[in-house]
């Protein structure tokens, strides 16, 4: 995640995993069935299931932004209504400050990013060159 | 009395095959179309908060599996980007 890279010196960042989008077993997608990294889940049925599918995109993607996961209750995706993907900034004290829309089609991380330049202006650290396949 | 019923009923009939037509179109497919009704409508809200709004807290679990922390102990007098998302 470009924007960590380049603003964590200035803000903190913390990615929450809730229920999943398209599981097998609801709103299936073909692409995620024919994608080479194989994101083929059904929805966790309990903690010990959304803990390991976590695990798995972290390690696969080598995912280093801090990281939590909703509780089975889905506590912080009601609180933040946000299924099945979106960005919110809180302020310094605790106050939203930024509130994306519901992705995909209103995420726009171009728009976290704009809020952070506004403040600690623009910082793009150059991308880290893709792994070599052995 | 029947045939003004009878073009009620036509114009709803095709008010539905419309809608069906258009999430069909807007989901990928009519598979989709009724997978998108049944299991992302419901959970889909903009919600009620509000730009300067105190935010919610919430518990969450850290990788591990076991350690609880909570939203607000990340605040750490800087701001705080929140990444709600899942794997699929």
């Amino acid at each position: 995640m470009q924007i960590f890279d380049d603003y964590k010196d200035h803000a903190d960042f913390l990615t929450i995993y809730i229920r999943e989008a398209h599981p097998l077993d609801e709103w299936r997608m073909k692409s995620n069935e024919k994608d080479k990294d194989d994101v083929c889940y059904v929805q966790p049925k309990n903690l010990a299931q959304r803990v390991a599918i976590a695990n798995d995109f972290t390690q696969r993607f080598k995912f280093s932004v801090p990281f939590g996961i909703d509780e089975m209750n889905n506590a912080a995706n009601d609180a933040y209504a946000a299924w099945p993907e979106r960005l919110y900034i809180l302020d310094e004290s605790g106050r939203i400050s930024y509130k994306g829309g519901n992705g995909p089609f209103q995420y726009d991380p171009k728009e976290v990013r704009a809020w952070l330049a506004q403040r600690y202006g623009e910082v793009k650290h150059p991308e880290p060159a893709p792994e070599k396949k052995s | 009395m029947n045939r003004t019923l009878l073009w009620i009923a036509i114009s709803f009939g095709g008010l539905v095959v419309l809608a069906y037509v258009g999430l069909s179109i807007l989901a990928g497919g009519p598979r989709d179309a009724i997978e998108m009704v049944r299991f992302a409508l419901p959970y889909m809200h903009r919600g009620k908060l509000k730009v300067g709004d105190k935010a919610p807290d919430s518990q969450l679990v850290a990788l591990d599996g076991a350690t609880r922390f909570h939203i607000r102990e990340r605040t750490n007098g800087r701001p705080l980007v929140l990444v709600f998302g899942s794997f699929t």
